[in-house]
């Protein structure tokens, strides 16, 4: 059974958005208006994040995409009273849509700020509704949605191989961020085959000291692994401790 | 129901929904097989089988051309994503390619064919294609060719054969706008290298990369094709990191990822190429003979080069230290192979062509030119009907001449093809004045847009995804290649091809074209392709040649490589920048830039593309103003306070981003806003900048120089809430517990 994880290189993220935008059109999320975000509800299943460090002229502004981080002891889980959160048997951190009540204990208990609250009923332009995916849910309003790692391609791939009568194929599936992701910084797969891309890519950077994930001392268990940036101007040794 | 019954139905259905699967191709999600394109298109008028198909088609022209997929369900787009086969691309995209699919379905597409109620109201009412046609037709016909013109944004390389024929029926003359910088840029290649595509650094393979202001990474020449190396440049290669420098006035989303960033003066650009020559050439780095081509170019020679342009002397005007420059020169010769590109601002400058010449030119010392990891050429289009005339590209001094033509009434009949001059020419430039005033404007936009508003009939044009056509992208991965456009779903609405209807209106003026529609231009020319009897598809016959051309999406050779020549005279002479106002009066500097998303305002009518945050301020759906923390502070002011921002060509009121990156004595502000027409998602945004910019122009390409302004500032007093990212969740980058963590290279 596989154990989907994704890698993020944040020395090959370039902060274009694609991922973005690739998410927003495969799982529906609704239009982030600009009164949207005057309210700071903007709905982003992965976004991206810019940080400042130095000041003029020695400063950088980082980026890092941050999707939901599927907690394999995901804090969000155990607080939601109906059941609504709850984990797969292959580690992702799901929602049930029709399930959830709205009480919003979830987001309150994630750290990541990765689950995003529907406070009005999502809106589209009746043309625009051509776009839809029919394979994802329209969230109503009152209901929590994040990240699931485009579970309703992960399913259809195994619905597919196992008409076929096969197991997966390494690396058969991907989410839409990471096909979308320009400069391959982004890169899903199954942790626990050893020649997944995801595998592979986490093996040669533990060697090179790169891999770490977000609060990672929480103890909630990420299964979104970042590799760190490199910079020349850095003064930290590569080991990199925390 | 009872709950028996249910599961029996349930199951049976199930079962049902298994086998039927079984028997044909599943949906997506699966990149080895799903995205294996299997079948070309052939629009039928709905497909109901419940289940996805994967179409390849092109990219737009100004996006890059290159190979899309499209994921279609029930006749209805649903996903944009790059052609896995592609070359140069292979399977990647961006945020635009994936807005496509909102231009398709936007609420405000025009309809069908519409005629002005009163011409200049914006106002319109449907007419019948039957009866457009006809009178579009008459008008060409009482103008006759001389007295009409088409103005179009840069054509697909198929529309540019149409409009080719076009022009040979009726002698229409044909002029493209395209933004200044790009003009700027094709006139540096074409006097530098000889040739009329533009290049592509070889990243991948590039060891380092010295980039003076080219947004390469966001929205420039080919983005996708350009991120995709960017990512093998970084960790592509076990071992090896490709290093990086970008040189320009702004921390923009692109410098941003620079391992070094060095802030400069605007428009020093070329002057620091200079010094970094001088460098080169007083330290022996780099044989002598390599000079000569350089030295042609800009009219220079060994001793003035070594006289005017030491480091020391540039460090005066640039804003770099005679160190810095030292530094960028060494760096150049110590990774091997180096590359070096410009653009964007470097471009807009009053010496802009000098700036690109003098910058590109460094490629020929480096002898990087066709070099793995170098400045790879690209040859020419694979047929020449698919070449776009460079001399339909007009400079600014050449739009207000053409402008001047249409108010004196030598022109009388405007037809505008998916430009927008109104909105993307200054003011200055009359475009709006001469369109008033010329006997009938036509337009084929599918939106209403500024150019639009001011039209007697509009013949809307179909998406890019619904028309059939073929795309030499430019610039291409260094070899030949061509995407081909195939209509992913039916049309959406009652528009036609842009192409189709050039070809009907020939044929009502009674000189048709040589083919009966733009799908036949498209699969004619597509077979001249085979008869070159080279490239990458190998067909029995002409079928199975378009079956296969469809069905991968393109045509490419690789053995078919550019070619240039060297220049052995002056292109250009080096110029120091210049900036309208007085310095006492107007103490800043003025920065244009192109936004990521929306580009220069073309897209801003797309919501996803709107509410996508700009990279480093994460401002999204207005305009700004940007500046530094030091200029902030000195004139109390925060992000969200309303200034007014003062240029000798204008005054705007905007809210304030303090910018820490910001360079102190420059003030930036966003292209991609201020549009009054373009539909419900851009209408009413912000300003555009080009209102504010001062009519310079470079002294050598003809172009505005949109980054030639002085400025000043003055606070209002009052405050704005600026729609952005940043704040929207908690999260504080502390130095104890870092959110994105930097380590130093391995040794």
């Amino acid at each position: 059974m596989p154990r989907w994880g994704m890698v993020i290189d944040l020395d090959r993220c370039i902060g274009c958005g694609a991922c973005v935008v690739a998410c927003q059109a495969e799982n529906n999320v609704p239009i982030n208006t600009e009164d949207v975000y005057h309210q700071r509800r903007a709905i982003a299943w992965i976004r991206l994040e810019r940080y400042w460090e130095g000041e003029f002229p020695n400063v950088k502004a980082r980026y890092i995409p941050v999707p939901c981080m599927q907690c394999t002891n995901a804090p969000c889980e155990p607080v939601c009273p109906v059941y609504a959160t709850y984990h797969t048997t292959e580690g992702i951190n799901m929602q049930v849509y029709n399930r959830c009540i709205g009480t919003r204990y979830c987001s309150i208990n994630c750290h990541w700020h990765v689950r995003f609250f529907n406070f009005w009923e999502p809106k589209w332009p009746d043309s625009l509704k051509n776009q839809l995916n029919p394979d994802v849910t329209v969230r109503s309003r009152g209901v929590m949605e994040k990240c699931n790692f485009c579970v309703h391609r992960i399913v259809k791939a195994e619905q597919k191989a196992k008409v076929e009568g096969r197991a997966l194929r390494t690396d058969e599936v991907t989410t839409a961020c990471a096909q979308a992701c320009p400069t391959n910084a982004i890169v899903f797969g199954d942790l626990d085959d050893p020649n997944s891309a995801v595998s592979q890519l986490l093996a040669q950077a533990e060697k090179e000291h790169r891999v770490y994930r977000l609060l990672e001392d929480l103890g909630t268990d990420p299964k979104v692994y970042y590799l760190k940036k490199i910079d020349i101007e850095a003064t930290t040794a590569p080991a990199g401790a925390h | 129901m009872r709950r028996r019954d249910f599961l029996k139905v349930a199951a049976t259905s199930a079962t049902g929904a298994v086998l039927f699967a079984g028997c044909g191709r599943i949906g997506d999600g699966v990149p080895e097989t799903e995205f294996k394109i299997a079948q070309p298109v052939y629009t039928p008028n709905d497909w109901a089988f419940g289940r996805d198909a994967w179409f390849a088609t092109a990219a737009p022209p100004d996006q890059g051309g290159y190979g899309l997929i499209v994921r279609v369900f029930e006749g209805r787009a649903k996903k944009v994503d790059g052609n896995p086969d592609f070359p140069g691309v292979r399977g990647k995209s961006d945020a635009r390619a994936q807005a496509l699919v909102q231009e398709l379905y936007h609420p405000d597409r025009l309809a069908g064919p519409q005629r002005a109620t009163t011409r200049g109201s914006g106002q319109f009412q449907p007419i019948g294609w039957d009866s457009a046609l006809q009178q579009v037709a008459q008008i060409l016909r009482d103008a006759g060719g001389q007295r009409a013109v088409l103005i179009t944004t840069r054509p697909s390389s198929l529309q540019a054969a149409i409009i080719a024929a076009f022009q040979r029926v009726t002698g229409i003359r044909h002029a493209i706008l395209e933004p200044d910088e790009l003009v700027v840029l094709r006139s540096a290649v074409r006097r530098l290298f000889g040739v009329s595509t533009l290049p592509i650094p070889d990243l991948a393979n590039a060891s380092f990369l010295l980039n003076f202001g080219a947004e390469f990474l966001h929205g420039w020449i080919a983005p996708v094709q350009l991120a995709r190396a960017y990512g093998e440049f970084r960790q592509g290669r076990p071992g090896q990191r490709g290093l990086y420098y970008h040189v320009g006035p702004r921390l923009s989303a692109t410098a941003a990822n620079a391992d070094r960033w060095f802030p400069i003066v605007p428009g020093t650009e070329g002057l620091i190429a200079l010094a970094i020559a001088n460098v080169l050439l007083t330290e022996g780095a780099v044989p002598r003979d390599r000079f000569a081509p350089y030295f042609a170019a800009l009219g220079l020679d060994e001793a003035r080069l070594t006289n005017d342009y030491s480091p020391e002397r540039v460090a005066t005007t640039s804003g770099l230290t005679a160190e810095q420059i030292r530094e960028l020169a060494h760096a150049l010769v110590e990774h091997e192979p180096a590359v070096v590109i410009a653009g964007t601002n470097a471009a807009a400058s009053t010496n802009g062509l000098f700036n690109l010449v003098a910058t590109l030119g460094l490629n020929l010392l480096l002898d990087s030119l066709n070099q793995p990891g170098g400045l790879l050429l690209n040859p020419e289009p694979p047929l020449p009907e698919l070449r776009i005339a460079d001399d339909a590209i007009l400079t600014q001094r050449q739009w207000a001449e053409l402008f001047q033509q249409i108010q004196s009434g030598a022109i009388s009949t405007v037809l505008v093809y998916r430009a927008n001059p109104v909105y993307a020419l200054p003011p200055a430039t009359g475009a709006a004045e001469a369109l008033r005033a010329a006997q009938h404007v036509v337009s084929f936009s599918p939106f209403v847009d500024e150019t639009t508003q001011l039209a007697d009939i509009v013949l809307p044009d179909q998406a890019w995804l619904e028309q059939w056509g073929l795309e030499v992208p430019d610039p291409g991965p260094g070899f030949a290649a061509v995407a081909v456009r195939q209509p992913v779903v039916q049309p959406f609405v009652d528009a036609h091809a842009f192409g189709d209807v050039l070809i009907q209106l020939a044929t009502q003026l009674g000189q048709p074209l040589p083919w009966a529609s733009q799908e036949e231009a498209t699969k004619t020319l597509a077979l001249q392709l085979r008869r070159l009897g080279r490239g990458n598809i190998q067909a029995a016959d002409d079928k199975q040649f378009l079956v296969t051309l469809q069905a991968q999406g393109g045509w490419w050779d690789e053995q078919s490589r550019g070619s240039g020549t060297v220049p052995s005279s002056p292109v250009v002479q080096p110029r120091e920048p210049s900036f309208a106002g007085d310095s006492a009066q107007f103490p800043y500097l003025l920065v244009p830039y192109p936004l990521p998303a929306i580009g220069y305002g073309e897209l801003a009518h797309l919501p996803w593309l709107q509410a996508l945050p700009e990279p480093v301020s994460t401002n999204v759906w207005q305009s700004w103003v940007e500046v530094a923390q030091r200029t902030a502070d000195e004139l109390g002011l925060s992000t969200g306070d309303v200034v007014r921002l003062i240029t000798p060509q204008a005054t705007v009121e905007l809210p304030v981003y303090v910018n820490p990156a910001g360079q102190p004595g420059l003030v930036a502000i966003p292209f991609g806003q201020g549009h009054t027409a373009l539909g419900r998602y851009a209408e009413g945004r912000g300003v555009n900048p080009l209102t504010l910019a001062a009519p310079e122009n470079d002294g050598d390409a003809g172009t505005l120089a949109w980054c030639a302004t002085r400025c000043r500032i003055e606070k209002t007093g009052r405050r704005a809430r600026l729609a952005r990212f940043e704040g929207m969740v908690p999260a504080f980058q502390l130095e104890e517990f870092p959110i994105v963590r930097v380590m130093a290279p391995s040794a």
